[in-house]
């Protein structure tokens, strides 16, 4: 308010100016180049996505990455649920030493956790053997270097991005909405179906949609814990550039895998109304 | 009922504490258990180990390519906070102060790199970088890592200015001090709890990323993440727990720092 308005506008040109330059040059750019490689490629034209859907590898590789990212989904919901719920039941100080788990869980080395699994699952290992001492199987069951092996990694990683978001959600129902369908006479399975549920949709819909985007596009912990035969996307882009310097395909299927992210992403905005700067909520 | 904890009957109670439990175990186990590893004294990574030893410790310490993996990390980690800590403060600024038109599409803009999946942001500068000589370097580890650490900087910067009210800044301004001045000692001391984040956070990024670095990275220059890539695809040597242990305690240290300057910033 101490300042004219054209200068105004002459300062947030100067103050975004870096950032703007910078993703420019590092990312809008190469992201772009890569994109056009599509096209161009090694020569210009759509050869690269006729020879895509062409080859049943690669259909192949698009069941599996959509099959593990929707596995993941519910596998995390299943899990995330009940641990968002008993964190928002809780006494204040248990649910902080929950949430903190959780963040410890997500900001620790993925490569780390993953290497766990690695070793966890291995047919050595330490559940294998635990399974077999119990009794309840005479082989070691194979959970790596396969889908099983895979969906577990990927499920653990991707239980937090449940969690925090439907905690949050969950936390801002009233108890008193919950206590009057029961006074009402509404039984425990009904206020649980018919109005607990619904009341975190929003939650649940913002975590799964974003656990989903980002399975389609996780690449160490298939790569690790994955066999050479279910092989996902981005696994497929890298392997074409490193193994065969195949760009032509290796940017079809990028164009492919961020067209899929980028509608997804656009979903999420809309279900999240919230904006973070425009809007006063919350401030 | 199903919300309040006293009028929730015992046996639900019961059994959604109990699977709490199970997925708690579930979270945190992983991380100690290879933690415990690294100190087991078998080859094969048997649990619980038949002993235990230091010697896996000796081997990271005594070669030369962990250690200098391990020291590129933290020139990468570091230089990495410091730039996008610094491009990420006077963005924040203009989103949240500027009242222009399309803000939301910019913010949604410096947010991009957190969406677009990091293998593709890893090949596409991979891609430009090869064709420019540069990968390999310390330039190309330090310029890719800010793309995708920019995000998170962003985000804990937007949040604590949205939280400082303008009026006190308004305020020094018409008791006579420079706009700057005024935005140095009044505004940067209550938003930098903010930036403290945004730089531990971008630090924790770039210290844990794989991908980016995996194309990065050089026979002669690479990062730990990349060592220990390089070595888990031939085998599991309990030397990369050792590796993990060294992550997990970075990234715990970086998370105590981090809750520790919220809670202080909650005091005032």
């Amino acid at each position: 308010m101490f300042m004219i308005s054209s200068r105004k506008k002459w300062n947030n040109v100067t103050l975004l100016f870096p950032i703007i330059l910078f993703l420019f040059l590092f990312f809008i750019i190469p992201l772009a180049s890569l994109l056009l490689r599509s096209l161009t490629e090694p020569t210009f034209g759509l050869q690269n996505f006729e020879q895509l859907l062409a080859t049943s590898t690669y259909v192949q590789v698009l069941f599996n990455t959509f099959l593990v990212a929707t596995l993941v989904t519910v596998i995390s919901l299943l899990i995330g649920f009940p641990l968002a719920w008993c964190i928002t039941l809780m006494p204040k100080g248990w649910g902080r030493f929950l949430i903190s788990i959780i963040l410890l869980s997500m900001w620790t080395s993925l490569l780390a956790r993953t290497y766990s699994w690695l070793v966890l699952l291995q047919s050595s290992g330490i559940i294998n053997k635990t399974l077999m001492a119990i009794g309840i199987i005479n082989q070691p069951l194979e959970m790596v270097h396969n889908l099983t092996g895979v969906i577990i990694g990927m499920s653990y990683i991707m239980v937090p991005f449940i969690v925090l978001p439907l905690q949050a959600c969950m936390s801002a129902i009233d108890p008193m909405v919950l206590q009057a369908a029961s006074i009402c006479g509404a039984s425990a399975r009904t206020v649980f179906f018919r109005i607990f549920l619904p009341l975190c949709k929003p939650g649940l819909f913002s975590g799964a949609l974003m656990v989903f985007v980002m399975s389609l596009g996780y690449y160490v912990t298939p790569a690790l814990l994955g066999g050479v035969r279910d092989m996902m996307l981005p696994e497929f882009i890298v392997q074409q550039i490193q193994n065969f310097l195949n760009w032509g395909m290796a940017s079809a299927s990028a164009v492919l895998l961020i067209l899929i992210t980028l509608v997804l992403f656009y979903l999420y905005l809309k279900v999240q109304t919230d904006s973070p700067v425009s809007s006063n909520t919350g401030a | 009922m199903l919300l309040s904890h006293g009028s929730l009957g015992w046996k639900l109670k019961s059994s959604l504490y109990i699977i709490t439990g199970v997925i708690a175990a579930f979270l945190a186990l992983p991380i100690f258990f290879i933690m415990a590893l690294s100190f087991g004294s078998s080859q094969w990574l048997v649990f619980p180990p038949p002993s235990w030893t230091l010697k896996w410790y000796e081997r990271f310490f005594d070669n030369s390519q962990w250690i200098e993996s391990a020291i590129t990390s933290l020139q990468v980690a570091s230089l990495t906070s410091i730039i996008a800590t610094l491009l990420a403060i006077p963005a924040s600024f203009a989103l949240v102060r500027g009242q222009f038109r399309g803000r939301d599409y910019l913010y949604t803009f410096f947010t991009l790199p957190m969406v677009v999946p990091v293998v593709i942001i890893a090949v596409a500068v991979y891609g430009t970088f090869l064709n420019l000589g540069l990968t390999g370097t310390l330039f190309a580890f330090v310029a890719s890592h800010v793309i995708i650490a920019l995000p998170f900087a962003i985000i804990s910067i937007i949040n604590s200015l949205r939280l400082f009210d303008k009026s006190i800044e308004d305020a020094a301004v018409i008791c006579g001090a420079h706009r700057i001045q005024a935005i140095i000692k009044v505004t940067f001391p209550a938003i930098k709890p903010g930036v403290i984040s945004a730089a531990l956070f971008s630090f924790l990024v770039s210290w844990d990323e794989v991908v980016i670095s995996v194309m990065m990275a050089s026979p002669n220059l690479q990062t730990l993440p990349v060592k220990m890539w390089s070595t888990l695809r031939q085998d599991l040597t309990p030397v990369i727990a050792v590796a993990s242990t060294l992550l997990i305690l970075l990234s715990l240290l970086i998370m105590i720092i981090a809750s520790f300057v919220r809670k202080q910033s909650n005091h005032h």
